[in-house]
């Protein structure tokens, strides 16, 4: 215990994860989550339509039908719209910040020398606006793994030669010794 | 054979009847139902053609595995720290497995190994890869020997050769052994669950199998279904519990005795060398560093009997719904004394973890389970009960229902706790076994906090520490306790520079 409680005041004086400023993905990020949302939405509308029309029972009325889905699709849009303000990240000299999430606000927090790869990950409706997805990926599985959705190709290239570069560094210094 | 791994060379010749027996019990397993069948349902002059053909499927195997044997070739390259598999006689494959991923080797003997006199060795490797490499036939002396260089690596260079060598072998003394008491009394009071799921997909298999073989005769009426429903309406239900219970217990015994029979763990230059087996004789040789997480666990039964279940998580394949694999990357040592539990640690750890800072969850804990576990399906019952007379009788249960669940959550809270010191992050949690998972802080891959809007004022908060062996959640800490934690263990994390494996 007393050697504990002297590592307390230490602790104090680390440098805080929580204080650390994020960056927010890119504003038209937004643009490509409407465009993907818009797209499944259209087609699942489009086949619950069908169903509809194909479908001889009595049917309720369609208006109130199209006003649920547009209930549905509003709400949808609202939910992704707060997640997105929620998003953000951030690089250290030693670890790499990932927060995201609308009701349980999650932060994950992957040092630098524990990541087995990088990946980076262009969508089609990404590309077009010059966005790419960062993925970071550990030994510690599925959930520790992070997906930064939203960043301009050019710096997540940045991005990733850094984290791959210090990898590669920090392999060479461990050689060394 | 030789000693020295540095050029090609084949596996000992016993390997063709090994390999030969392997592909013909694959042969056998598959096809055994349409034989029977075939043999059943054919007429008498067919069967000659029938005895012909498996004649011919027996040879085509031998012939299959001499080449197979002619063409796997294995070397230890020195200079690239690499072990090299050469294989496969339609498909060429070369499997480069650099020793630095190694991370444990196991030499196994099979009931036909044995009878033959040689080894199986395998090979593990960590991260993503699921290519498992296995050498089917190897002489013992060699086994050894190999299985040091793939483990130690550049350490090994300088191994004397095999006459030092195999003294040692012999005259290790196991720091552990448990005897066959122990084990009964490890066989009485754990792994239920495992054993639950053994007994019912053995009678699954036991119905499917009886259904198929009546319905080759054509007779298939539903016999298999009336006469459990009759056994259901003649014996009592308590009848059948106790019986259950038994049989339970019964297969729990037995297959702790094929498992862990003759258990040993001794020491072997840095490593841990592992022995248990009842029919089929398994080693395994395990550096302490690779392991990413050990646990013990006591539960009631187990502390009166004075003794504990330790168990050592080694990294995954990243595929966690392979039982086959989890089994692989966790080693269990049933039955240990507290004494033995210490010493393990200490070989594991390095030291015994004391003097920890003890975290404790929030009462918020406790809210979620009640409403969802106790509440929620009492509350179905009673809405059941006002509409439907036929359930009404079965009150006491409901009532027995909802105390038992709350005093499980309750002792859930009790237990679920998080130590930490220096050099250790120490995992309290459990029902009814209490298990105490210990982990390096730099055994840590990432971590993740995450806070409900609704607990932001009462600065209530979780964490998830994710190693390669699994995860290490502490639930409804306090938050800004677990902040100043998370900050600590990065630092830990990213001032030291030692290795995770």
């Amino acid at each position: 215990m007393q050697e504990f409680t002297n590592e307390t005041i230490d602790l104090e004086n680390l440098p805080k994860y929580q204080d650390v400023v994020l960056t927010a993905p890119n504003p038209k990020y937004w643009n490509v989550i409407v465009i993907n949302l818009s797209i499944i939405l259209l087609l699942v509308g489009g086949g619950l339509a069908t169903l509809f029309y194909l479908v001889d029972d009595e049917k309720p009325n369609p208006l109130y039908l199209l006003a649920g889905y547009l209930l549905f699709s509003a709400l949808l849009f609202t939910i992704h719209r707060l997640s997105f303000k929620k998003r953000g990240y951030a690089l250290r000299e030693k670890d790499i910040i990932y927060k995201h999430g609308l009701i349980a606000e999650t932060t994950t927090i992957i040092p630098i020398h524990r990541i087995q790869h990088v990946a980076l990950d262009e969508g089609i409706t990404s590309r077009s606006y010059g966005l790419a997805t960062l993925q970071i990926f550990t030994a510690g599985g599925q959930t520790g793994h992070i997906h930064i959705a939203g960043i301009e190709v050019e710096k997540a290239k940045i991005i990733k030669e850094a984290l791959v570069k210090r990898l590669d560094l920090l392999e060479n210094l461990t050689a060394e010794q | 054979m030789e000693n020295d791994f540095s050029k090609p060379q084949r596996q000992s010749a016993a390997g063709i009847i090994i390999m030969a027996g392997y592909s013909i019990q694959q042969v056998v397993r598959a096809l055994i139902i349409p034989f029977i069948v075939f043999a059943v349902k054919a007429e008498r002059a067919h069967l000659l053609y029938f005895f012909a053909g498996a004649g011919v499927l027996v040879l085509l195997t031998l012939i299959y595995s001499y080449f197979n044997y002619l063409k796997f070739t294995f070397f230890l390259d020195d200079k690239k720290q690499e072990f090299i598999i050469n294989k496969g006689v339609f498909n060429k494959t070369l499997l480069t497995i650099p020793l630095e991923k190694i991370q444990q080797v196991n030499i196994n003997q099979s009931l036909l190994q044995k009878i033959i006199g040689v080894y199986s060795l395998q090979i593990d490797t960590a991260g993503g890869a699921d290519k498992e490499v296995s050498i089917k036939a190897i002489n013992e002396a060699s086994a050894y020997i190999l299985k040091e260089h793939l483990l130690n690596g550049k350490k090994a260079e300088g191994t004397p050769s095999l006459d030092e060598e195999l003294p040692k072998l012999n005259t290790e003394i196991p720091f552990l052994s448990i005897s066959p008491a122990t084990l009964l009394k490890v066989g009485l009071t754990s792994n239920y669950g495992s054993s639950v799921a053994l007994l019912i997909g053995f009678a699954y298999a036991l119905f499917h199998n009886t259904k198929e073989i009546l319905r080759a005769f054509d007779t298939d009426n539903g016999q298999v279904e009336a006469a459990i429903e009759k056994g259901f309406t003649i014996a009592s239900i308590g009848f059948l519990v106790i019986a259950v219970i038994f049989i339970l217990l019964i297969i729990n015994i037995i297959r702790t005795f094929v498992k862990y029979y003759d258990f040993k763990i001794s020491k072997h230059k840095h490593s841990l060398l592992i022995s248990t087996g009842l029919l089929t004789k398994k080693n395994t040789l395990l550096s302490p560093n690779k392991v990413q997480i050990t646990t013990y666990s006591q539960n009631y039964f187990q502390r009166k009997f004075n003794m504990l279940n330790l168990s050592l998580k080694q990294a995954d394949s990243g595929n966690p719904k392979d039982p086959k694999d989890l089994e692989k990357s966790n080693l269990s040592i049933p039955g240990c004394s507290p004494a033995e539990k210490d010493e393990i640690l200490k070989m594991i750890l390095g030291n015994i973890p004391n003097h920890a800072k003890t975290f404790a969850p929030n009462f918020r804990f406790i809210n979620l389970p009640i409403i969802f576990s106790a509440i929620l399906p009492v509350g179905i019952y009673i809405g059941l009960w006002l509409n439907i007379p036929e359930v009404k009788p079965f009150y006491p249960l409901a009532i027995a229902y909802f105390v038992i669940s709350i005093i499980m959550i309750y002792f859930s809270y009790k237990r679920h706790r998080l130590m930490v010191n220096q050099e250790f992050i120490i995992k309290k949690s459990g029902i009814w076994d209490v298990s105490f998972e210990h982990i390096f802080p730099h055994k840590i891959q990432a971590i993740t906090t995450f806070q409900y809007p609704w607990h932001k004022n009462v600065d209530v908060g979780h964490v998830n520490l994710h190693t390669a062996a699994g995860v290490i959640h502490f639930k409804y800490g306090s938050y800004t306790e677990i902040k100043n934690l998370v900050n600590y263990w990065l630092y830990q994390v990213e001032s030291s520079d030692e290795d995770w494996m």
